[in-house]
């Protein structure tokens, strides 16, 4: 079915068009593109690419490399297992859309075409070249062949260059500068991965990857951690630090929401039952309990046990109970914590919690002598506040995608799958839903609240507004479920993704500020309605949610196999 | 606590209830028919007021009527807007995921709701837009009754108190006749019984559904208008507090009985009232009067769910797979 007619053009005057243009672009990206260095960047330099023309370099090399591939040159016809043409569509695209944007955004911002120069016409007019030749290609989607069969080392060796691929594209999106480089990434990156996804290469890669667990899991600590090691000041640390706290406690209510099948809309109140139990015996002269001062690992043990018993609480009574009813309760329950940390206070309640104003002064994490107030130089590098608590983080986070996987994989996980596609036959089966489903609140209640214990040394200050159903700033129950519907239900990398994402468009994106709100619900309406599986899709959630397609085709199937079968009869 | 003060904590419980009864209709019809907890409801409450005020904002003749009489028009534009809505989110958002697994539509609802509430923070078309500074979090003035409350012996009874009361025991008379008299009720209960059954039988489902939206919408609107005049304001957030209450309303009385969905609201709504005026009383317990009045309302739904699941006047329904 083809949804564009293309016209006829033969394939090899498209494939040239696509090279001259690919070629022409990355030659433009050594002109100047305006001729004042008013713009971001500054793209008035002759004779070496700054700022988005970077991004315009980049892909336009990707689009040589994978038109090469596309012609056969030996070595590279792993690009595209699946279809060149696509692979080709989407960078042409990325290319594209990413220096038009520029483009127009250097008309808008400086006011008008007389800022274009020469470089900034072949620019624009270079990278629709591809898009033409890419369209006029005729679509060559196949199933991909059976991957040739790789040594483990090459294996290791191949995960190994992805991970790190993807943490150098992270760390370009996440130091970012300026909202112009942020946008001209975010659409080059958006487009030209799903050309790379339409390729089939990453598809291989998911193959790959599953069959190395461990050391695809190596391969992702590593490359997170060198990523303080790229940092030359401790600003954007700080960045990764809040989304890694928001992508572990997305990756809890994953478990929650993914594995279990129970909509939890009151998530981040465990987070912050965490936070406020930590925070009340760090010895800060804010707690009430100032002269508690408690062990970091005893802090730990509290917040977790206080938010495990808060979800076991919560969930005895509605866990019990067939429906939706789960999800009114635990929004009820968001509820009735941002009412009473915010009563507690002494004058309409009893004081626990100091009302509004929070506990501050929360002081620094001090472990095994290591303080984390302090910046230290290890090889070389300055590890600031920021980096510290990064590193702590990212254990934390190693650990609970530990769980993850490890319960994702066991008895329990798949109790839980039963459970989620049909209680009343899992139950049957001799599953006690209701232990199952128990289980799953308590364990996300308390990974939040781990993950709550530690963002209350991060940020000093616990107060009730960090802990709502809906805010503007991450992570709250609303921004926590779109991370996770977003990023893919029941997967470790969607939420990762989802939660990267939420966080990094509205902080890089002024514009995008106040209405973000508004676009998550959006998004959500049209994930739901177009695809319900998320971003990153879990290949089991994938069919549940297409199983309608799926029982049509099945039942096109069989029906024409009767047919062919009923023709054979007829005949013989 | 003397009896007066008692009856009065009564009365105000049961304009409350009333309110909280008129939305949790919404609630309890969706959920019986397609099994669908519609988080937007609440929002679609809201909208239900901002329809009534624009309508007041932007037709000048309305303002100069006396409230009374101008309270009809400003009704039918409260009623339209959520009516619209409604219809519309049934329509574009949740059709087309009949039949998908029920989370989709959980989440699509609840992504309606903060798209909904954010649209008319940051969108509201008010006359003289300068003024009313548009995208702030402050509530927008409703217009209100001048004129005293009235006393029955010694219990005060504001004129807006009156007038919800009113327009409850109304709107619940004409459901209540809608749905056990005429041919599309009897549709609407023959759906929620058995959807497939019933489309068997003759019975247009779809527009069914339709209907079950609209009518909830248009009580909710009522709903709003008439807490806009008892409060003298409304804001684009008043909808997930009361649309939370109104579900607590409706699980209180039976989720998916008309009936009970105003039982459970005056339930609510007077259990409400006597826990906070009561704790108010004593010393030692004055503290967790009206601040935690929420908090109270959510504690009993979490005591009804472990207590009586089915509901005041639900009965017992096996689960449908």
């Amino acid at each position: 079915m083809t949804i564009i007619a293309a016209p006829k053009v033969s394939p090899l005057l498209a494939r040239a068009l696509m090279g001259f243009g690919a070629l022409g672009a990355l030659a433009s990206t050594f002109l100047a593109w305006t001729w004042t260095s008013a713009f971001p960047g500054d793209l008035a330099v002759t004779g070496y690419p700054g700022g988005n023309q970077l991004i315009t370099l980049v892909v336009s090399i990707l689009t040589l490399v994978a038109l090469a591939s596309a012609y056969g040159v030996r070595g590279l016809r792993w690009l595209a297992p699946a279809g060149h043409v696509r692979l080709l569509r989407g960078l042409a695209l990325a290319n594209a859309v990413s220096t038009w944007y520029v483009l127009i955004a250097i008309v808008a911002e400086l006011g008008g075409l007389a800022n274009f120069v020469t470089g900034s016409w072949v620019a624009g007019l270079t990278v629709l070249a591809p898009v033409a030749g890419a369209f006029a290609l005729p679509d060559d989607r196949r199933e991909p062949a059976p991957p040739a069969p790789l040594p483990r080392w090459a294996q290791t060796l191949v995960i190994f260059a992805a991970v790190l691929l993807a943490m150098f594209v992270a760390d370009y999106g996440i130091t970012s500068g300026y909202s112009e480089e942020f946008l001209g990434f975010a659409l080059a990156i958006g487009f030209a991965a799903w050309g790379v996804n339409a390729g089939g290469v990453l598809g291989r890669l998911t193959e790959l990857t599953a069959r190395n667990r461990p050391a695809t899991a190596a391969a992702a600590f590593a490359a997170a951690l060198l990523f303080v090691f790229l940092q030359t000041t401790d600003a954007y640390n700080n960045v990764a630090d809040n989304i890694l706290i928001f992508a572990t406690v997305a990756l809890g209510l994953n478990i929650v929401v993914g594995l279990a099948g129970l909509l939890d809309l009151g998530y981040v109140a465990f987070l912050g039952v965490g936070a406020y139990s930590a925070a009340l015996v760090s010895g800060t002269a804010a707690s009430r309990f100032a002269n508690t001062v408690l062990p970091f690992w005893a802090q730990v043990l509290i917040g977790v046990a206080v938010a495990v018993i808060a979800g076991v609480i919560i969930g005895a009574p509605t866990l019990r109970l067939r429906g939706d009813y789960l999800a009114i309760v635990t929004l009820g329950f968001g509820e009735i914590f941002r009412i009473a940390v915010n009563n507690l206070n002494g004058v309409s309640g009893p004081n626990l919690t100091n009302g509004p104003e929070g506990v501050y002064g929360v002081p620094d994490l001090s472990l095994f002598g290591y303080d984390f107030e302090k910046p230290h130089v290890i090889l070389g590098v300055t590890f600031g506040r920021f980096a510290n608590y990064y590193v702590l983080l990212l254990v934390v986070m190693a650990a609970v995608v530990f769980v993850f996987s490890r319960i994702n994989e066991s008895r329990i996980g798949r109790a839980w799958v039963a459970i989620r596609e049909d209680e009343t036959a899992a139950s049957a089966m001799g599953i006690s839903a209701f232990r199952f489903k128990l289980l799953a609140f308590a364990l996300g209640a308390g990974l939040a609240g781990l993950a709550g214990t530690i963002q209350a040394h991060l940020t000093s200050t616990v107060t009730p507004d960090q802990y709502i159903f809906a805010s503007t700033a991450p992570p709250n129950s609303s921004f926590l479920l779109a991370a996770v519907v977003l990023g893919g239900m029941g997967t470790i990398s969607g939420p990762l993704l989802g939660a990267a994402l939420l966080y990094l468009v509205p902080y890089k994106l002024a514009f995008f500020q106040d209405k973000q709100l508004l676009l998550f619900g959006l998004a959500l309406i049209l994930m739901m309605r177009f695809r319900p599986e998320g971003m990153v899709p879990n290949s089991r959630r994938q069919l549940e949610f297409h199983e309608q397609q799926t029982a049509v085709a099945a039942a096109h199937a069989l029906a024409e196999a009767e047919l062919q079968e009923q023709e054979a009869g007829a005949a013989a | 606590m003397t009896t007066t003060v008692f009856l009065q904590l009564v009365t105000n419980g049961l304009v409350l209830g009333a309110m909280y009864g008129l939305i949790a209709v919404g609630y309890t019809m969706v959920y019986g028919i397609i099994q669908l907890i519609n988080f937007a409801h609440g929002e679609i409450f809201m909208l239900g007021g901002f329809g009534a005020l624009l309508v007041y904002a932007w037709l000048p003749p309305v303002q100069h009527l006396p409230l009374l009489a101008a309270l009809p028009i400003m009704l039918l534009g409260g009623v339209l807007l959520s009516v619209l809505v409604a219809v519309g989110a049934e329509r574009i958002a949740y059709r087309p995921l009949r039949g998908a697994p029920r989370l989709a539509p959980l989440i699509t609802a609840i992504g309606l709701s903060i798209f909904l509430q954010q649209a008319v923070s940051l969108w509201l078309p008010m006359p003289g837009g300068g003024k009313v500074h548009l995208g702030t979090k402050a509530p927008m003035q409703f217009p209100s009754f001048g004129g005293g409350a009235f006393h029955l012996g010694g219990v005060l009874l504001q004129r807006a108190d009156l007038l919800t009361l009113v327009l409850g025991a109304v709107c619940m008379a004409g459901l209540a006749f809608f749905v056990a008299k005429t041919r599309t009720g009897r549709a609407m209960q023959a759906t929620a019984q058995d959807p497939d059954t019933a489309r068997l039988m003759g019975i247009n489902t779809d527009r069914v559904i339709v209907i079950a939206f609209a009518i909830g919408a248009a009580l909710a609107a009522v709903a709003a208008m008439t807490q806009g005049l008892r409060y003298g304001q409304i804001s684009f957030d008043m909808g997930f507090v009361a649309g939370l209450k109104a579900f607590t309303a409706a699980v209180l009385g039976g989720i998916g009985n008309v009936y009970g969905a105003m039982v459970g609201g005056l339930v609510l709504g007077v259990a409400e009232q006597l826990s906070t005026g009561i704790l108010a009383q004593y010393h030692a317990t004055a503290q967790y009067g009206a601040a935690w009045q929420d908090v109270w309302a959510f504690v009993l739904l979490i005591i009804v769910l472990l207590v009586r699941p089915q509901g005041l006047l639900g009965e017992r329904v096996a689960d449908r797979a």
